[in-house]
């Protein structure tokens, strides 16, 4: 998959391509609009990540451009202004969808996985965990069938681990994740842990859950 | 008391005890002046029969008698001349009855002894009393009348002129103070008016107006400029501590340091965030055309609460009205300020405590709704300072960061809705949310 981060933050692009390499997409970077509007010009790109905050463009303006010449791309839009006119005026635009900053990577990607599912169809939404099935489109987890009843924000923290499996994820960024901007910080993380703590009991009763662990000093995981 | 209200009493009063003193000294001050008067008028017609007497002698009165007498036609007045021989000398003027003509009337008297080629004389000049006082009572009516018609005319006139005289202050007051609301954005044109002392407090006011308005500005401006600012590098933090994490390679001790330097940006996001949020609200950045129905938003916010209730215990029993609309509000907005206090509420609840949510109506003025925990509460001398910004009421150092309130407040003033609190300390409390409803 390909991906325009365009950013003039330079640092900030540098690490957004980082995470992304490692998770296996192609990544240019466009520091400036007109850098930005050249590159697209060259090749197409399955994703633009495209911050509005320009210095020489208006973000609004060449998200508007990028829609004419490249329209088979995702966008979303970064923002450090936040305000909710841009939100709308970027939706309305024909962006996929909205990440205020300061953002986690991890978010980052799992919108992206969201929007691939979205326009790829169910086929890739099913994945095997551990002796169970889930299912991210349809927000059901299933043994032999059967579905295990889950509240909304079990699932949530579930299929977040389940996207970012094998790798450590920490209670802020559960928490950030579940609750977005209404979470609570170390009120919220206590949470964590009893939302972990009843999604094992449920499925505990179907089938192990040892691919589900605890992160001494981090978090939890999803390990397979 | 209103200021012109308090001239208008000062100058009726003032007038009414003029007038009263006038009514109580007249009879004294008529009767002194005609009693003045009449002396005089006696003492000239001594001077003229001296006179008489000086140039045309004795015996133009006498004509050869031994006395003289004479009496106007009603006996008024009347004139008599007499030698006296051992009578002793006088000269005064005093109040007695003479017999005239078998008529006993009271006269003003004036008896003057003299002497006149060797030979005494005694001259009398009467007048009567009745004649004297006759005029007093007119006399008194007419004063008294023209003094009345005075001092009502002068009163009406005083009034009409203080009435005009205060009109500015009375501008300046409801201009200024009275319909003006913190933080004054609105310019307001000055008072016309020819009194310095108006045009100085005016002008006081209105530089005092700008002068907070200005700062407000500036503070808001830097919260907003401050807030954005902070938000790329701590993104940029955030992220590069996201890559460090996913190293295979790190040690467990230096993950868990990475972990603790993640939850601790997260909690200077979490506070440049609510800052920029209070600073959008306050910069108007929101529009207020939502209708909304409190029970669907309460529903709503209860609903995105469950997981916390649930894990808690809580009871939530509400009542709210379901026929009550709330217009002119923003959706979003009123969601936070309810959210932020169910979430207090269950934050500082007990464990399997209870929250009761009621509404009310004030007729006409306000759209209630009570939201009451039993919960910790608050101690009285904390009750004022909880909604202001980074000011925690006795809670543990790494709970939240009193920002909570603090956008329930921004968020109340940007709708004008009133937040009352009652807390018992131990027992729990009750914010009441005051909608501005029926006009």
């Amino acid at each position: 998959m390909n991906v325009l981060i365009v950013e003039d933050e330079k640092s900030m692009a540098l690490e957004m391509e980082f995470f992304l390499k490692k998770a296996g997409y192609l990544c240019d970077l466009a520091f400036t609009g007109k850098q930005a509007r050249q590159i697209m010009s060259d090749h197409p790109f399955d994703f633009i990540l495209l911050d509005l905050g320009l210095p020489d463009l208006d973000g609004l303006e060449v998200l508007k451009d990028a829609k004419k010449n490249c329209p088979e791309a995702s966008y979303i839009i970064l923002t450090a202004r936040g305000d909710l006119e841009d939100r709308i005026k970027g939706l309305d635009l024909g962006a996929d969808d909205y990440l205020p900053k300061p953002f986690s990577l991890l978010e980052l990607q799992s919108r992206m996985q969201a929007i691939s599912r979205r326009k790829s169809g169910l086929n890739d939404s099913v994945a095997p965990l551990g002796d169970f099935i889930i299912d991210l489109n349809k927000r059901m987890v299933l043994f032999n069938g059967e579905e295990i009843e889950l509240s909304r924000r079990e699932f949530d923290l579930l299929s977040y681990l389940m996207l970012h499996k094998n790798r450590p994820l920490t209670r802020a960024q559960l928490s950030d994740h579940v609750w977005g901007d209404f979470s609570d910080d170390d009120y919220d993380s206590n949470f964590i842990d009893v939302h972990i703590k009843n999604i094992r009991k449920k499925m505990m009763a179907f089938a192990s859950v040892d691919w589900l662990q605890t992160v001494r000093g981090t978090g939890y995981k999803i390990k397979i | 008391m209103k200021l012109l209200s308090k001239i208008t009493l000062y100058t009726t009063l003032s007038k009414t005890v003029i007038v009263l003193l006038f009514i109580w000294l007249l009879p004294g001050i008529v009767k002194d002046v005609t009693s003045q008067y009449t002396n005089h008028n006696l003492q000239e017609q001594k001077k003229k029969v001296l006179d008489n007497i000086q140039k045309r002698g004795i015996d133009y009165y006498f004509e050869g008698d031994s006395s003289y007498g004479s009496y106007t036609l009603l006996k008024e007045e009347f004139i008599a001349l007499e030698s006296s021989n051992g009578h002793a000398p006088v000269d005064t003027i005093f109040t007695d009855s003479r017999i005239v003509e078998n008529d006993t009337l009271t006269y003003r008297l004036l008896d003057y002894t003299f002497e006149y080629k060797n030979k005494n004389y005694l001259l009398e000049i009467g007048k009567t009393v009745s004649t004297i006082d006759q005029y007093n009572r007119p006399l008194q009516k007419v004063a008294l009348y023209t003094l009345a018609g005075l001092i009502f005319f002068t009163l009406i006139l005083d009034l009409l002129f203080t009435r005009l005289l205060l009109r500015p202050l009375n501008l300046i007051i409801t201009s200024k103070i009275l319909n003006r609301k913190f933080p004054f954005k609105e310019t307001i044109s000055p008072v016309k008016t020819s009194t310095t002392d108006f045009k100085y407090l005016d002008q006081s006011l209105t530089n005092l107006a700008s002068k907070i308005k200005e700062t407000f500005e500036k503070e808001r401006e830097f919260t907003s400029n401050a807030s954005h600012e902070l938000m790329t590098p701590i993104s940029i933090l955030q992220n590069k501590m996201e890559n460090v994490m996913m190293d295979q390679e790190l040690s467990e001790t230096s993950r868990e340091k990475v972990v603790s330097m993640l939850t601790i940006l997260n909690r200077l996001k979490k506070i440049v965030r609510s800052l920029l949020l209070i600073s959008r609200i306050e910069n108007d950045q929101y529009v207020k055309t939502d209708q909304i129905k409190p029970y669907v938003l309460l529903e709503e916010v209860v609903n995105e609460l469950k997981d916390r209730i649930e894990l808690r215990k809580i009871r939530i029993v509400q009542s709210l009205s379901h026929s009550i609309v709330l217009t002119r509000v923003n959706r979003d907005l009123i969601f936070q300020l309810i959210y932020n206090l169910i979430n207090n509420a269950i934050r500082y609840n007990q464990e399997e405590g209870e929250i009761e949510i009621t509404d009310q109506i004030i007729q006409g003025k306000s759209y209630i709704i009570h939201i009451k925990d039993a919960g910790i509460g608050i101690p009285a001398h904390e009750l004022e300072t909880i909604f202001d910004r980074f000011k925690k009421a006795g809670r543990k150092a790494d709970e939240g960061y009193g920002l909570g309130l603090s956008i329930v407040k921004s968020i109340a003033q940007y709708h004008d809705i009133r937040i009352a609190v009652q807390s018992q300390y131990g027992k729990g409390s009750t914010f009441s949310i005051h909608f501005p409803y029926g006009n």
